[in-house]
């Protein structure tokens, strides 16, 4: 009897589960995490609180009001600079990439130079930096552009070179006008690589704002970890490490979730 | 680079070179030194033993880079072949690889002082995540119809391994290698620069020169030596891989 009641509620229930197991795949990297966390928890016992604080104190620092208030702060100044840097370097950098990847000989130009600015460790540009712009926000700004410029103009430069021709045939044979040629046909197909350049370029530039922020005046996130670091407060280090690697994850999905949204036409699997 | 394209690849090289030679002489030696003030300034640079700290920071930065490669290449693969491991790994995986390196930089100094470890251990985070995100998408996209004739020809799980899998996935780890090591000569150079030591220390001290001649013969230094060293990967790769092309595996 108990089974014939059950038998029509079995189905839905077999059908989450099924759903569960789709997504469990969700549940392992938690779990990971977790159990990642837990790792650091019980290693931290081991050492003093100086060498590797535990995650529960870090943690406990984000629960200090005051603190908080000051993380806020600089993240915003931290975000404001990395923005403008960000910003300048895609409006020069895609423009450039998209003209020389339409042209083969001025790609083969500018490729050997390229090539040797992008060996040249960004850090090593500091000095120069600092003779060109100082030490404070025009200086940051210039760093952050210095290092996502080249990989911005690299992604683009390939995925223009990369638009297919037929596409631009199609386009003039059926008449398009220029205007209607970037908006119908350039554009959507440059879009995969635009977002590509986007990904990327602000993955340099969360690294350019730390890093100007840790090599030129100390400022901002940066600042603070510097600040933390010298008092040997390693949990206050901690959390500003945290803090950026969530940023540039947040950063990344995103970024990612627009791309899908955007470019649900264009089915690829970049994971 | 394609070879008809040569003239206009050093139409380049020789462009660059005179508008910089032209804007040097125009700014001054103060704002940016021209290429014969750099040239000229390389003896002085050799008086000071800089290669002798470019040797000593490259032979620090190996070490890391031998690290990050036995750890990174190993575990990639298995993320590549084993479900579990992808689903366990991969987060930490994608986190690790936003992290920036000079956030690093203070955090590895309270923890491992100011000297090798600290440099090693900065070019080891630098490195291996990349290392291992190429050989996981390697081994994520060798064809598993391959796999399944080697399986059916009576391969055993070694012999697969050996010849299936590895030759599909060494243009992905002589990729994964390269873009270990501009990374990892990144993070030397960083890391010396923030402790002012060795080669990184040379190039923070000679932006306190009146001219930045010195500055820029350290930096095409550096360049030259990533250049030298990501050339020699390369045709490593193709002395050990005929069948190798770097740009199979992209970049």
């Amino acid at each position: 009897m108990s089974t014939s009641l059950s038998e029509p509620r079995a189905r839905p229930v077999l059908a989450r589960a099924m759903r569960l197991r789709g997504a469990s795949a969700g549940i392992w990297p938690a779990l990971s995490i977790l159990g990642g966390l837990l790792l650091w928890q019980l290693v931290s016992l081991g050492f003093s609180d100086f060498i590797l604080p535990p995650p529960t104190a870090v943690l406990q620092r984000l629960g200090d009001p005051a603190y908080l208030a000051e993380l806020g702060a600089a993240l915003a100044l931290s975000l404001g600079t990395m923005v403008a840097g960000f910003a300048v370097a895609f409006a020069v950098a895609v423009p450039l990439g998209t003209v020389m990847g339409r042209s083969p000989r001025l790609a083969a130009a500018v490729e050997p130079v390229l090539t040797a600015f992008y060996a040249i460790p960004p850090v090593a540009l500091v000095p120069f930096v600092v003779i060109w712009f100082g030490l404070f926000v025009e200086g940051r700004i210039a760093l952050i552009f210095l290092m996502c410029f080249p990989d911005i103009l690299v992604v683009t430069l390939a995925g223009a070179r990369d638009i297919s021709p037929r596409l631009i045939a199609v386009g003039r044979s059926f008449g398009a006008s220029p205007v209607q040629m970037l908006r119908r046909v350039l554009l959507p197909a440059s879009l995969p690589f635009l977002f590509a350049a986007l990904r990327v370029g602000l993955a340099r530039a969360i690294t350019g704002m730390i890093t100007a922020e840790l090599f030129l005046a100390a400022a901002a996130l940066g600042g603070m970890m510097k600040t933390s670091a010298e008092a040997f407060d390693n949990a206050g280090v901690f959390v500003i490490v945290v803090l950026v690697c969530l940023l540039g994850l947040a950063v990344q999905s995103g970024v990612r979730r627009l791309e899908r949204r955007m470019l649900h036409w264009h089915m690829e699997d970049n994971r | 680079m394609r070879r008809d394209m040569l003239p206009w690849n050093l139409l380049g090289i020789v462009v660059t070179l005179g508008a910089w030679e032209i804007g040097g002489r125009m700014l001054g030696d103060g704002l940016l030194a021209p290429p014969s003030s750099v040239l000229a300034a390389f003896p002085a640079l050799l008086r000071d033993g800089m290669a002798g700290t470019l040797g000593t920071a490259m032979l620090q930065m190996l070490v890391g880079y031998a690290c990050a490669l036995l750890v990174g290449v190993p575990l990639g693969v298995l993320m590549g072949r084993s479900q579990m491991a992808d689903r366990l790994l991969h987060p930490w995986l994608s986190m690790l690889l936003v992290t920036s390196t000079a956030a690093l930089v203070p955090l590895f100094i309270l923890i491992f002082g100011t000297g090798m470890a600290f440099c090693g251990a900065l070019v080891f985070m630098a490195s291996a995540f990349y290392i291992m995100l190429t050989a996981y998408q390697g081994a994520r996209g060798v064809d598993r119809r391959l796999m399944a004739v080697a399986r059916s020809f009576g391969a055993t799980r070694m012999q697969a391994f050996r010849m299936v899998l590895l030759p599909g996935l060494f243009p992905y780890l002589v990729t994964g290698a390269r873009v270990g090591l501009v990374h990892a000569i990144r993070a030397m150079v960083m890391a010396q620069m923030f402790v002012m030591v060795g080669f990184g220390g040379l190039i923070a001290q000679s932006g306190f020169d009146p001219s930045t001649a010195g500055l820029l013969g350290l930096l095409v230094t550096i360049m030259l030596a990533s250049l030298v060293l990501n050339r020699a990967l390369d045709a490593a790769g193709h002395w050990l891989a005929p069948w190798y092309r770097a740009s199979k595996a992209g970049h």
